[in-house]
C-alpha cells in the first residue's frame, strides 16, 4: 500500500479524459435542439473504484481534477482544493452550510456529486471575493453584525449573493424565504435578514460585485 | 458518506433508459432523495444513472387545451415560479413554494419530487422495518406523531410529497418511459398503497422513469389551492394539508377534486369532502359538515391524534377561502 | 449544590491554576471613547471571506480522516470486534477498539464525566466502539461498515420517569439513581402557604434539547515526536489539554491545543472529547496527521444536551402580590452517566423572586440515552418555563398584570446563598419597567384582549424575567498586551472567542486604554502553547472575566510608557497621561509625544504589560438580570403559533461592544424559540430505545421563517461600579432563559390555553386547544 491517496496503483485512472460535458452551464441555452441534431454520443460509465478527470468553472476558472464518482461537491471543495470557506455543518442537506452558486443559483454542495458539477459554473465564498476587497454581500454582513460562530456565514452569504442576482430589489418576506434553508444556530438570523438589506443597497449603489 | 457506486450521465434518453435497465441501477434527477436515500443505507445503487443531461425532459411548454406539458427534470423552483402555473394552476405553484428549502427546491426536480421515498423516521433509520422487507411496522407501536390516520395497512407512513396532491387535484397525468415504450398513467393511478405492496410506493418499474407530467387545461370556473400546516417554515413536510382544484358555477361546487397531504401513505384523495360539498355554496355550514366528513373514518395511532382535529380546521378554513 | 464558590459546577474537578490579583485598584470607567460602541466585529473579515481556518478546516500534508464506530443499541455489551475485513479495505491505514493493544484505548477517560474511551459496556446509543483511519473519509467509513460487532443486547430505559419503578432495567448496578435527592429549604413553606389568598399547583415538562452546533464536534492531531498538536473545535483549549493530557498520560506541555476559531458549542465544547483522544491515538499509530470530525448525527447522540425535565411547583401569593412560598419538585436525567440532569434545575425558584419560604428537592436520574453537557444556561430555561409561567397564572388568580407581580417582588440580595449576600446591581425592576415601556406592554395587552373577535386568528402578549447566578467572571485570567516600538499593539489571550464577539470586546477595551485603533490590536488568542490562561468561554464569563484582565495589562503597559516617556522628557510621571494614543501631559498642553517617537521604546522594541484577573468582591453576588416581551399571534383551529416580535431587556452591566450584545439576545432569542416551539429529542422508547430523529430534519431548529423579523434589544446598565474594572457581567445565557416562557405565556394570553410542555406546535397546541373546546 502506498500512503499517497493519488498514486498510481492505488485506484484506476478513468482511460477517458473528460465526463461527456452537454447541456450544462452557459452551453445550456443552446444545447436542447443540438443534442436532438446531433447523433448522441455515448456517455462512458465511471467505475465507483476509479479516479475520473472531472473539470469545473470554479470562481471562474477552470479546474480539472479527479474525482470518485461517490465524491460530494463538498467534500472536494474543502479537502481536496482546499476551499474551506465552504462549510460542511451536515452533510446532508439540511443545514446550508455548503451553500454554493451553481450556474447563479443556491444549491448544496454535500448534496451534489462532484462529477454532476462537470462543465457548471461554481461560485463559493472566496469567489465573491475582488482579490483581497470583501464583495456587496460580504461587506453588508461586516456592517450588520450578521454572523456570530461565523461557521453558516458563508453560505448565508451564497444564499443572499443568490437570491440578490435573480431578486435584486427582495422584500423582507422574500429575504426570509431566501434564507430559510440555512440555518443558524446562533440564531443571528435577524441581523442576516437586514444584511440582505444592505447588501441589496450596496450591489445598487456600487454595481456587480 | 456515500458508499462506492459507478455513475454514468447518458446525454439521450434511450440511452439512459437501456442503463436504468441492468440490475442494481438506480436515476439520479435533482439527486437529493437518491443521495440522502443512499447515504442512509434505505437502499443501494450500484450504478447511478444521471439524468441531468437530458435537456429533452427539462421545461414547461403549452399543450393542447390550454393545458401544460412539464417535463420530469423541471425544478420544483422553476414550476414554482412559473407564470403559466401560477396563472392557470395555483394549487401546484403553492404546493411547489412549499417544498422543502429554497436550494432544494433549486435542485430537486417535479418528476423526483413525485418519486420520493417516504420520510418516515423509521423507514430511514436503522430500523429494518416491512416496507424495507423486515417484518414490523415500528410506526404502529412507535414514535408515530407523523404517521398517517386514512389509508394505513401493515405500514403507515404519509406520502411525503407537497406538489403530489396538487397534481392531484388538478387531474394530471404522467408519462412513463422504459426503453422502447412509453405509457401515460392517471397521477392518482400512480402511487401505490401499503394494501396493494407494502414495499413500493408507486407503478413504476425499476427499468422506468417519469419523463413528464401532463396538465389538462383549466376547467371552467376553476379555482384551486394548497394549504399546508407545518412544525416549522422551511425543510419541513405536512402535518396536515389540504390542496383543492374546485369548479365553480354561480357560486356552487360544480366539480374538482379535494386532496390531503400528510394524512395516508398516498396522496389522498377525500371523496368524502366532495360529496358534502358537490352542488353546494361554500358557507359555514358546509365547510364545517365537509371537514367532519373527511375525518370520518379517520383512524387514529397513538400519537397522532392530533390530526384529526388539525385536518378539520385546515380543510374548513380552506374551502372557506377559497370560496370566497 | 452550593453557589458559594466562584467556580460553575462544570468547571468542578478541572485544575485551575491561582493567578496573582492584579495590585492595583482599577476603577470602572465613567465615560469611554470606543467601548460601548457599535463597531464591527475585529475578526468579521476572516469569517466573511472564508478564510477562517476553524478546525474541521484544517488540512495537513499526508492527513488522514478518522471515522467511528458507534454502538446501534442503548444498552449493550460488545463481545466481540472483528476489523479484519476492515483492515484490508484500500485506503484503510489503522483501525483500534477496546480489543486494540493500545492502553489508552480501554483507559478511562473524562469528557465531564469519566468511562472507558472504548466501552464494551455500552449504555447509551452511540458510544464508542471501534474508529479508522484511512485515506478519505469516505474511505473511513467503507471500513466503519466492514468492522464485524457481535453485542449482547441487554434491557434498556429510555424514560426517565420510568426508570425508578421497580422493575426498570438498570442503567448502572447501584440502581437509577443517580443520588439521593438533592434539597433545599428555607423558612416554612407550609406556613407560607397558610398566609396565601391564591395557591397554585402545577406540573411542568421540558423535552430535551439537543446543542447541535454548526461545526460538528472534531480534533485534527499530529505528532512530532513525543509533542502533540491538536486544532479542536472547542470553547477551552486549556480543558482540552488537561483532558487529552490525562487521557494519554502525558504532561501538559507535550500538548499544544489551539482553537482559533470554532463553529460554536453553547456548552457542548467546554472540554476535550472521545474524538480528541481517537484522533491522537490514531495519528500516532499511523504516524501521519488525522482528522475527526464528528458527523452531524453523532453529534445528536453522542456529544450532550439538555436534559429532559418533570417539574411540579407550588406557589402562594397574597392578593396585593406578595409570594408567600414556593415549592418545587423537579426530576431529570443526565442521561447514562452522572452528567449534570438536574444542575440548577431548581435555582430560579430559590432565588429570582423575595419569598420568604422555599423548598425545593430534585432527584437526578439515569436513562440509556447520551450523557448530557451544559447547554447555555444549565437548568435555567427549564426551571423559567416552570417559574415564569406559575408567576403569569399567579397573576391571572389575584387579577394583577404579570410584570406588576413581578415588580412586587423584586429580589435586593440573594435568598438562597449562604448569608443572603447582596447583588452588587439588580436591574431587574429597570428590566422590566423599561422593556414594558419600549415594548409597548399596556397597549398590547388591551389591543390583544380586544382582539377576541370572530375568525381563528388571536393575538397575545407575554413577558417573563430570569436571572443568571453566574455571569461575574472570575479568576483565574492572565493576558499580556505589548506595545510595539512603532505604537501598535499585541493582544494575548487564552480565550475562544465562540462567536460572542469575545476578541472584538477585548480589542475595544485595549483601544479605550491605549488609544489604538481596535481593528488595528493584532489578537493572538485560544493556544495552549503560545497565550495566557483563560478559562473556558461559557458561563457567560468570558467578558466578566477577560475583559478587566485585558484592561488591567492594557494599564500596566500604559505606566510602562509613561515612565520611559517621563525619563526621556525628563518629567515626572505623575503629571504624563497617554491621551488619543498619544503621550501628554497635565503641565504643558503643548506637550504631545507619540510613542512611536521615543527613543528608549525604540531600543527596548516592546513593552510587555500582563494583566491578572482581580477577586470578585467579597460578600456580594454579581448576577445578571432580564426580562423579555413577545407578541404572539395563534390560530386557534390549526395550533399555529406566529412570534410576532421579541424585546429583549437585560442588565448584563455595562455594554462592551454594542453590536455583538444585541446580537447575543437575538441569538439567545432565536435559540429560546427553538426550545420552547420547535426542538425536542424523540427515542423510541417503547421498542429500540434508538432517537429516531437524529439529523436536522427530524429534529427541528427554528429557520429564518420561525422566528420574528425583528428583535428589539434594551440594554439596562445600571452603572455597577463593583463587579469588576468594567462593570461588564455576562450575557450569552440570559438572553435565552425567559424566552421560551415568555411565549408559552402570550400563547396563554392569546387563547386562555396553558401549554405546560415544551415545544409548543401545532400537533400539541391543536389539541389542546381542541379539548378546550370540549371536543
Amino acid at each position: 500500500m502506498t500512503d499517497d491517496p493519488k498514486a498510481p496503483g492505488r485506484k484506476g485512472v478513468s482511460r477517458r479524459g473528460f465526463l461527456t460535458s452537454v447541456g450544462t452551464g452557459a452551453l445550456s441555452a443552446v444545447a436542447a435542439s443540438r443534442i436532438e441534431a446531433e447523433p448522441t454520443e455515448r456517455a462512458e460509465l465511471l467505475e465507483g473504484e476509479e479516479l475520473s478527470k472531472v473539470t469545473l468553472i470554479l470562481n471562474g476558472r477552470s479546474r480539472q481534477l479527479l474525482v470518485e464518482p461517490r465524491w460530494s461537491l463538498a467534500h472536494v471543495l474543502r479537502e481536496e482544493l482546499g476551499l474551506t470557506g465552504t462549510k460542511v455543518g451536515c452533510d446532508r442537506g439540511e443545514c446550508g452550510a455548503c451553500t454554493v452558486l451553481v450556474n447563479d443559483v443556491p444549491r448544496y454542495a454535500c448534496l451534489m456529486l462532484a462529477v454532476e458539477a462537470e462543465g457548471a459554473r461554481i461560485e463559493t465564498v472566496e469567489g465573491l471575493m475582488e482579490g483581497e476587497k470583501l464583495g456587496h454581500t460580504q461587506q453588508a454582513f461586516v456592517e450588520k453584525d450578521a454572523l456570530q460562530c461565523g461557521y453558516c456565514t458563508s453560505g448565508q452569504i451564497m444564499a443572499v449573493d443568490g437570491m440578490l442576482r435573480s431578486s435584486p430589489n427582495p422584500s423582507l418576506d422574500e429575504i426570509r424565504q431566501g434564507v430559510s434553508g440555512n440555518l443558524c444556530r446562533c440564531g443571528a438570523y435577524a441581523h442576516i435578514f437586514a444584511a440582505a438589506e444592505r447588501a441589496a443597497e450596496l450591489k445598487r449603489e456600487g454595481g456587480a460585485s | 458518506m456515500l458508499p462506492k457506486f459507478s455513475y454514468v450521465r447518458p446525454t439521450s434518453l434511450d440511452e439512459a433508459l437501456t442503463h436504468l435497465s441492468s440490475d442494481g441501477a438506480k436515476p439520479h434527477a435533482g439527486g437529493s432523495d437518491l443521495l440522502g436515500c443512499m447515504r442512509d443505507g434505505v437502499f443501494e445503487a450500484r450504478k447511478v444513472v444521471s439524468l441531468s443531461a437530458l435537456q429533452e425532459l427539462k421545461g414547461i411548454r403549452q399543450a393542447g387545451g390550454g393545458g401544460l406539458r412539464i417535463g420530469a427534470l423541471t425544478t420544483v423552483a422553476e414550476v414554482a415560479s412559473n407564470s403559466l402555473v401560477r396563472e392557470r394552476y395555483s394549487a401546484l405553484a403553492q404546493a411547489a413554494a412549499e417544498v422543502a428549502s429554497p436550494q432544494l427546491r433549486n435542485q430537486g426536480t417535479i418528476g423526483g419530487n413525485l418519486c420520493q421515498k417516504p420520510r418516515c423516521w423509521y423507514y430511514r433509520g436503522e430500523f429494518h422495518c416491512l416496507r424495507k422487507g423486515g417484518d414490523t411496522c415500528y410506526a404502529l407501536a412507535g414514535e408515530n406523531q407523523f404517521h398517517c390516520v386514512l389509508g394505513g395497512s401493515r405500514c403507515y407512513i404519509v406520502h411525503p410529497s407537497d406538489t403530489a396532491p396538487a397534481l392531484v387535484a388538478l387531474q394530471a397525468s404522467i408519462r412513463i418511459d422504459r426503453r422502447g415504450d412509453s405509457r401515460v398513467v392517471p397521477l392518482e393511478d400512480f402511487f401505490v398503497p401499503p394494501s396493494t405492496d407494502v414495499q413500493r410506493e408507486t407503478v413504476l418499474e425499476p427499468n422506468e422513469i417519469v419523463t413528464e407530467i401532463l396538465l389538462p387545461g383549466p376547467a371552467r370556473g376553476l379555482r384551486s389551492s394548497y394549504r399546508k400546516v407545518r412544525d416549522r417554515g422551511a425543510w419541513d413536510f405536512a402535518l396536515a394539508g389540504v390542496a383543492l382544484a374546485l369548479e365553480f358555477n354561480g357560486g356552487r361546487v360544480a366539480g374538482g377534486r379535494v386532496v390531503l397531504s400528510g394524512a395516508a401513505p398516498v396522496p389522498w384523495r377525500s371523496r368524502e369532502v366532495e360529496q358534502v360539498i358537490a352542488g353546494k355554496a361554500l358557507d359555514a355550514a358546509t365547510c364545517g359538515a365537509a371537514a367532519r366528513a373527511a375525518m370520518a373514518d379517520a383512524q387514529t395511532l397513538r400519537r397522532n391524534g392530533y390530526k384529526v382535529p388539525l385536518f378539520e380546521a385546515v380543510i374548513e378554513e380552506e374551502l372557506t377561502n377559497i370560496g370566497v | 449544590m452550593t453557589l458559594d464558590r466562584e467556580r460553575p459546577y462544570w468547571l468542578e474537578g478541572i485544575d485551575l491554576p491561582d493567578t496573582p490579583s492584579q495590585d492595583e485598584d482599577i476603577e470602572p470607567w465613567d465615560e469611554t471613547k470606543v467601548v460601548g460602541k457599535p463597531l464591527p466585529r475585529v475578526d468579521a473579515y476572516e469569517r466573511v471571506s472564508g478564510s477562517a481556518v476553524y478546525s474541521a478546516d484544517v488540512v495537513l500534508p499526508r492527513m488522514l480522516y478518522a471515522a467511528i464506530l458507534r454502538c446501534p443499541y442503548p444498552h449493550a455489551e460488545v463481545k466481540s470486534v472483528d476489523t479484519g475485513a476492515a483492515e484490508k479495505l484500500p485506503g484503510v491505514r489503522a483501525v483500534l477498539s477496546a480489543f486494540s493493544p493500545e492502553d489508552a484505548a480501554t483507559r478511562p477517560h473524562s469528557e465531564f464525566i469519566r468511562e472507558r474511551l472504548f466501552n464494551t459496556h455500552c449504555r447509551y446509543e452511540g458510544e464508542t466502539v471501534a474508529a479508522v483511519a484511512a485515506e478519505t473519509p469516505y474511505d473511513a467509513w467503507d471500513a466503519v461498515r466492514a468492522i464485524e460487532v457481535e453485542y449482547e443486547r441487554l434491557p434498556f430505559v429510555s424514560d426517565e420517569r420510568e426508570a425508578l419503578e421497580p422493575d426498570a432495567p438498570l442503567v448502572h448496578d447501584a440502581g437509577n439513581r443517580v443520588a439521593e435527592p438533592s434539597t433545599y429549604e428555607r423558612g416554612d413553606v407550609e406556613a407560607g402557604f397558610a398566609q396565601a389568598d391564591v395557591v397554585l399547583e402545577q406540573e411542568y415538562r421540558s423535552e430535551c434539547e439537543i446543542h447541535t452546533p454548526m461545526e460538528p464536534h472534531g480534533a485534527v492531531a499530529k505528532w512530532d515526536g513525543d509533542q502533540l498538536t491538536v486544532w479542536e473545535s472547542t470553547q477551552g483549549v486549556f480543558n482540552v489539554q488537561s483532558g487529552v493530557a490525562s487521557a494519554l498520560g502525558m504532561q501538559f506541555s507535550k500538548v499544544r491545543v489551539i482553537g482559533h476559531y470554532m463553529g460554536g458549542g453553547f456548552g457542548s465544547k467546554l472540554s476535550s472529547g472521545k474524538y480528541t483522544v481517537i484522533a491522537a491515538l490514531l495519528a500516532k499509530k499511523t504516524a501521519r496527521p488525522v482528522k475527526c470530525v464528528l458527523t452531524r448525527e453523532e453529534t445528536f447522540l453522542a456529544v450532550g444536551n439538555r436534559p429532559p425535565s418533570n417539574m411540579r411547583l407550588k406557589a402562594g401569593v397574597k392578593r396585593d402580590g406578595t409570594l408567600t412560598a414556593m415549592q418545587f419538585w423537579g426530576t431529570g436525567t443526565g442521561g447514562a452517566y452522572r452528567a449534570g440532569g438536574t444542575s440548577l434545575l431548581d435555582w430560579l425558584v430559590r432565588d429570582l423572586y423575595t419569598c420568604p419560604n422555599a423548598k425545593t428537592e430534585t432527584t437526578d436520574i439515569y436513562i440509556n440515552a447520551g450523557p448530557a453537557r451544559p447547554f447555555r444556561a444549565p437548568g435555567h430555561p427549564q426551571c423559567a418555563w416552570a417559574l415564569e409561567q406559575m408567576m403569569d397564572a399567579l397573576a391571572v388568580e389575584i387579577g394583577m398584570d404579570p410584570i406588576e407581580l413581578r415588580l412586587k417582588n423584586i429580589p435586593a440580595y440573594s435568598q438562597a446563598r449562604e448569608g443572603n449576600p447582596p447583588y452588587t446591581t439588580t436591574g431587574l425592576k429597570e428590566c422590566l419597567e423599561e422593556g414594558a415601556r419600549s415594548f409597548g406592554w399596556t397597549e398590547a395587552r388591551e389591543r390583544s384582549s380586544a382582539a377576541s373577535a370572530d375568525g381563528p386568528m388571536r393575538r397575545g402578549v407575554g413577558v417573563a424575567s430570569c436571572l443568571w447566578p453566574y455571569g461575574m467572571g472570575s479568576p483565574p485570567a492572565t493576558a499580556i498586551v505589548k506595545l510595539y516600538s512603532d505604537g501598535t499593539v499585541n493582544l494575548n489571550t487564552g480565550a475562544a472567542d465562540i462567536g460572542t464577539g469575545t476578541k472584538t470586546v477585548l480589542a475595544m477595551v485595549v483601544a479605550e486604554e491605549l488609544g489604538v485603533d481596535p481593528g488595528e490590536v493584532q489578537i493572538e488568542n485560544a493556544d495552549t502553547g503560545t497565550t495566557q490562561f483563560a478559562g473556558a468561554s461559557g458561563g457567560s464569563m468570558t467578558v466578566p472575566s477577560e475583559a478587566p484582565t485585558v484592561r488591567a495589562a492594557a494599564i500596566d503597559v500604559k505606566h510602562q510608557l509613561l515612565e520611559l516617556a517621563a525619563e526621556e522628557m525628563n518629567v515626572a510621571v505623575s503629571t504624563l497621561y497617554l491621551k488619543d494614543g498619544k503621550v501628554q501631559s497635565t503641565a504643558d498642553p503643548e506637550v504631545e509625544r507619540e510613542p512611536s517617537s521615543l527613543r528608549s521604546l525604540g531600543r527596548r522594541r516592546m513593552l510587555t504589560g500582563v494583566g491578572h484577573r482581580a477577586p470578585n468582591p467579597a460578600g456580594k453576588v454579581v448576577n445578571p438580570f432580564a426580562a423579555q416581551f413577545c407578541e404572539v399571534e395563534v390560530n386557534i383551529r390549526t395550533g399555529e403559533v406566529n412570534v410576532l416580535r421579541f424585546l429583549g431587556a437585560h442588565d448584563s452591566g455595562r455594554v462592551m461592544s454594542l453590536l455583538t450584545y444585541k446580537n447575543q439576545v437575538v441569538g439567545g432569542i432565536t435559540m429560546g424559540i427553538g426550545f420552547g416551539m420547535t426542538e425536542a429529542r424523540v427515542l423510541d422508547g417503547d421498542q429500540t430505545g434508538k432517537m429516531v430523529n437524529k439529523n436536522w430534519h427530524d429534529y427541528k431548529l427554528p429557520t429564518a421563517l420561525d422566528v420574528p423579523p425583528e428583535v428589539e434589544c434594551v440594554p439596562v446598565d445600571p452603572g455597577d461600579r463593583e463587579a469588576n474594572n468594567t462593570g461588564a457581567k455576562g450575557i450569552g445565557e440570559p438572553a435565552t432563559i425567559p424566552t421560551a416562557a415568555a411565549v408559552a405565556n402570550a400563547v396563554f394570553h392569546a387563547t386562555g390555553v396553558r401549554m405546560t410542555g415544551t415545544p409548543i406546535n401545532p400537533s400539541r397546541l391543536v389539541e389542546a386547544l381542541a379539548a378546550q373546546r370540549g371536543e
